[in-house]
């Protein structure tokens, strides 16, 4: 095996494991722009749609890619509950509080997830899982190539809802500017909704990719997953969809090129190094603006 | 100022007056049962483990307790178990809190459980303390009756230690996988086998690691490690660290990690990184999910094991294991995994040494668990006795290979025995698809 | 001046109360666990709310408390010295290290200081396990001595006064900072650094006194830790650990003296109280609703309950005789 090879199946491993980091990245980095809140807890919906597009796989033996629609309309429903009886009455009372809401939310959602579905660790099989598509010198598994073009159809789809919409462009206007936004007539706290939901849906997207690519999944699984997404966005810029994406690509990509030239326990610092170095140099991350 | 002086007043007088009053034990009643105390996670990330270690724990004792109980010759009658349970949370602090109550609040007689080795090493200077027997039956790591800085006298293990995970596996790599290739590929007799390591960066994963090492050179094998990698407890992506194994053009790997890792690890390995080489991993994996996670990709690898939910060496044991299946089946609506097998012996040996001592004292229920000697149960022992050594207090299993094999009608792998010969159902394959490392 | 009085009586009455505990629970080795963990969990809070009262709200305090325990530990196991001493010495070295990860902070704001801290723990771990494995142990651990030799009669209590003496210690060290002028300095920064840096407060200076005192005190809680334990392994640098501070300070009262050690108490009586009825899953839902709640109804912590009940009881009396007429 040559060098390039390696070089490119690493990179490859590294765009696969960066789309669910994207996912969860992006609806983290909508729900700030508008909202201005970080909510800790956001794994903890990738853990539910993991969960929902199981159950219903078990139950309906639906093609698992169809499911993803199922578990995006539960998880809106979720949130948009979350965000009115949970992040809207204290928004604006402090980062710290919204830290410690999501610590709450945590608990929550992991244990009542132990109580309905039990703490045992469980996997589920793609329909597709023994297809492989040979591309240069890779030996691509079909779910893969499946999981990057869904990834990059949701990711098109927000582009064209927010950038054509109404509802979209509102949303957009409330995150430049939310007294602006609310001058104008726009119904800021039906954005906050729109928002919390679409980021909620958006993780509910990863969690059934997770799934489908045959990752095992349990109650606790959302807790690492969802503090990578925010590194993330912070490494791209808090509020900036590109930085979410670029942030999430580079962070796919060197994590594993730190497994192979490192060593597998230094995947996760690495991660952090490259951020501690970015922020020392620019404060507000790749893509930030300059202050809030 | 004021404030300090009182205070520090306060203290000194609390102090002296704790000087005083030295605590003076309780007085000795008739007890009318045997308290054991199970420590378990029932709570946390590692509560999949625990509740299955509680729930055998509870079979056992209910089939003790329908009996009529243990005779205990002091009382001159049989008294009844009672299984009291310690959740340590999956964390440091909750395993001091849990051992403390058992010890001093529900005053047990003996100790069974103990899941993760940085758990259990934070509380077990309070049970060397309060000098109470300590049946070890899931914290894998040798480290706890091995170390010497507080006296590990009245604690026992009863479940294979990382040593013996390494040690047998690279017997069987040496004794059948070498033999095999160096046939099949008409390879010289003296030929060094390859071996590749992934390992989970933990006392459990190094365990694994350092056996097999010091098995090589102890018994002077022909095999050498060409690469070992390691990687962060809980990862789900192992692609890169396969790729970097696979570089090194091993004949086999040896995969020391946990079963949702590894029911992970193998398809990555076998579809994505297409590895055609044998994996082997240690007993602990050897659980229904793992052969539901690893689809057709676990076909031919190697478990090692010493319980297995599908399979169990013919004879006695085959039945005794069978009918703790069907027990905990008809009571928790699931199977019991290998730690749960230990824990139900485990309170079977509780029940025992009691018995043996013939008391309920501490000191004497601890000699008898030093000069044990009873008939194995559902896990093979050497000898076919559970008994400790003297020197580490640790019993012996007997572990065996199993290779995975297709089963269309349920259409997932199951085990068949290949190793050692004294149990073994069917020879080992090496499949067709095989290929050799080279250098 | 009336309020002020009757603190320092309150927590004197606290302080008694605490030291008579040990005979009123007839020195039972389980509660006297319970306390010790839970005054070691309030040095921890306390040093990390200090940190926030300057601003800076850290997501990885579990660096320094493991830093604090692993220094203590090693220097006591390679010296020989008293593990009385060695805390000390740990929470110093954890203050060092906690001034150069201040340096790489003092730029940076809310979520972005949040994520660096956060990184920080996740990096020293894996030094530890990695280039220190040889001198800690890598995950193995190592063995660490007792605080109080367990062959000495009525260890634990000897234990738990120390750790009584020296919590009661920091929470008026940290009462003397707030009121001294660095605590003015503190609080100017976090209201608004370019407003305090006009009237002559030098941010960056401050900022990095906050962190080694809070590194420090912090560092001496995991040391104390790590000593009653008798064991250390890298789990003490655990994500959990780092939230713990976080989940007690701002349930019992941000910012405030009080608001650590109150939430502190009361979150460990509920969490080992429920303990007692045999939930396990249920415990932390319940815990997880007593934590949304609070933070909806009491975004001040309980240590505003009672101003918040008289207010209450103000309004009602207000509006009382017009609901009678």
């Amino acid at each position: 095996m040559g060098e390039l090879e390696i070089f490119l199946q690493i990179l490859f491993w590294g765009l696969y494991a960066g789309c669910i980091y994207i996912l969860l990245a992006t609806g983290l980095n909508l729900i700030f722009g508008v909202m201005k809140i970080v909510n800790f807890a956001h794994g903890e919906f990738l853990m539910v749609g993991a969960y929902v597009t199981a159950t219903v796989f078990a139950l309906t033996g639906l093609n698992p890619y169809v499911i993803i629609l199922f578990s995006m309309v539960v998880l809106v429903a979720i949130g948009a509950a979350v965000e009115r009886f949970c992040f809207r009455p204290i928004l604006g009372t402090g980062k710290l509080n919204e830290i410690f809401l999501s610590l709450g939310l945590i608990y929550l959602f992991q244990n009542l997830a132990a109580l309905i579905w039990t703490d045992k660790w469980q996997s589920i099989q793609s329909p597709y899982a023994s297809i492989s598509i040979p591309i240069g010198p890779l030996n691509v598994p079909l779910d893969y190539i499946i999981i990057i073009v869904v990834t990059a159809i949701i990711l098109a789809g927000l582009h064209l809802f927010l950038k054509r919409s109404r509802t979209g462009r509102a949303m957009r206007a409330t995150s430049q500017n939310r007294k602006g936004a609310m001058l104008v007539g726009i119904d800021v706290e039906r954005m906050d909704v729109f928002s919390f939901s679409i980021g909620c849906a958006l993780a509910a997207a990863a969690g059934t990719l997770w799934v489908v690519s045959g990752q095992v999944f349990n109650p606790y699984m959302g807790s690492i997953p969802a503090v990578k997404a925010f590194a993330i966005i912070i490494l791209g810029g808090l509020g900036s969809i590109p930085g979410a994406i670029i942030g999430g690509l580079i962070y796919g990509v060197a994590e594993n090129g730190a497994a192979f030239l490192l060593g597998g326990m230094w995947k996760d610092a690495v991660s952090f190094i490259i951020l501690i170095v970015v922020l020392v140099v620019r404060p507000t991350g790749l893509f930030g603006e300059s202050g809030e | 100022m004021r404030y300090a002086v009182l205070f520090i007043a306060c203290v000194i007088g609390a102090i002296l007056f704790a000087g005083c009053t030295q605590q003076t034990p309780s007085q000795t009643t008739q007890p009318e049962e045997i308290k054991i105390g199970v420590i378990v996670s029932m709570t946390g990330p590692a509560s999949n483990v625990g509740k299955n270690m509680w729930q055998s724990a509870v079979v056992a004792a209910d089939e003790i307790n329908a009996d009529g109980g243990v005779f205990i010759k002091e009382y001159n009658k049989k008294i009844p178990i009672r299984l009291i349970q310690g959740d340590d949370e999956s964390t440091q602090q909750g395993g001091q809190k849990a051992v403390t109550k058992l010890i001093t609040d529900d005053k047990v007689d003996i100790l069974v459980g103990g899941y993760s080795s940085a758990v259990t090493s934070t509380y077990e200077q309070i049970v060397a303390d309060h000098k109470v027997p300590f049946i070890v039956t899931g914290a894998s790591s040798p480290i706890i009756t091995h170390r010497t800085d507080i006296d590990t006298s009245y604690i026992f293990h009863h479940c294979p230690t990382t040593d013996s995970y390494g040690q047998y596996t690279t017997w069987f790599i040496d004794q059948v996988i070498r033999p095999a290739i160096n046939a099949k590929f008409g390879f010289p007799d003296d030929r060094n086998l390859r071996v590749a390591i992934i390992y989970q960066d933990s006392p459990f994963g190094k365990g694994g690691l350092s056996a097999m090492n010091n098995t090589i050179t102890n018994d002077k094998l022909k095999m050498e490690i060409v690469g070992q990698q390691s990687y962060k407890m809980g990862e789900s992506d192992f692609r890169t660290v396969l790729t970097s194994i696979k570089a090194t053009n091993p004949d086999v790997v040896y995969a020391v990690v946990f079963p949702n890792e590894m029911a992970q690890m193998l398809p990555q390995a076998r579809r994505d990184v297409q590895m055609d080489t044998i994996f082997l991993v240690p007993e602990n994996n050897d659980a229904p999910e793992y052969y539901k996670g690893i689809g057709n990709y676990g076909e031919y690898s190697i478990i090692e094991s010493r319980f297995s939910p599908y399979t169990a060496p013919k004879g006695p044991i085959a039945d005794a294991a069978m009918a703790f299946k069907n027990k905990f089946k008809d009571k928790w609506g699931a199977f019991p995994d290998m730690m749960g097998a230990s824990t139900y012996e485990g309170i079977y040996i509780a029940a025992k040494v009691s018995e043996n001592a013939g008391t309920l004292n501490k000191d004497a229920i601890r000699q008898a668990l030093g000069t044990l000697s009873m008939p194995q149960m559902v896990e093979a022992m050497s000898d076919g006795t559970i008994s400790f050594s003297k020197d580490f207090r640790e019993s012996r299993f007997d572990l065996y290979m199993e290779q995975l094999i297709w089963d269309p009608t349920v259409n997932e792998c199951r085990p068949v025995i290949v190793w050692p010969d004294a149990l073994k159902d069917t020879s080992f394959v090496l499949p067709d698809w095989y290929k050799p490392g080279s250098a | 001046m009336d309020r002020e009085r009757l603190i320092r009586y309150l927590s004197l009455l606290v302080i008694g109360v605490a030291a008579v505990l040990p005979f009123v629970l007839e020195a039972n080795l389980y509660l006297l666990n319970v306390l010790i963990l839970m005054l070691i969990f309030i040095i921890f809070s306390s040093s990390w709310n200090l940190l926030a009262y300057s601003g800076q709200g850290s997501l990885g305090h579990a660096a320094f408390f493991g830093i604090g325990g692993y220094a203590s530990t090693l220097i006591a196991v390679q010296s020989g010295l008293s593990p009385y001493v060695t805390i000390f010495l740990g929470g110093a070295i954890a203050a060092g290290i906690g001034v150069l990860i201040g340096l790489t902070c003092v730029r940076l704001k809310e979520w972005f200081l949040a994520m660096v801290t956060f990184g920080f723990a996740i990096i020293v771990q894996a030094i530890t396990v990695s280039f220190l494995a040889s001198l800690t142990g890598g995950w193995d651990g190592i063995a660490s001595p007792r605080l109080v030799s367990s062959q000495v009669p009525g260890y634990i209590l000897i234990e738990y006064y120390s750790i009584l003496a020296i919590t009661a210690g920091v929470i008026l060290l940290i009462y003397l900072i707030f009121k001294s002028k660095i605590g003015m300095a503190f609080l100017a920064i976090r209201e608004n650094e370019i407003e305090a840096r006009v009237s002559g407060v030098d941010p960056v200076r401050y900022k990095l006194l906050a962190f080694a005192i809070s590194a420090g005190l912090a560092g001496v809680a995991g040391a104390l830790e790590i000593h009653y334990f008798g064991y250390i392994t890298p789990e003490i640098y655990g994500i959990d650990i780092s939230f713990w501070p976080i989940i007690y300070t701002i349930l019992g009262g941000l910012g405030t003296i009080a608001g650590p050690v109150v939430g502190t108490v009361v979150l460990t009586i509920l969490w080992d109280g429920l303990k007692v009825f045999g939930l396990t899953y249920e415990r932390y839902i319940i815990i997880g609703a007593i934590l949304i709640l609070s933070v909806i109804f009491l975004p001040k912590g309980l240590v505003s309950l009672p101003d918040k009940i008289a207010g209450w009881w103000k309004r009602r009396q207000k509006k009382s005789p017009d609901a009678g007429t």
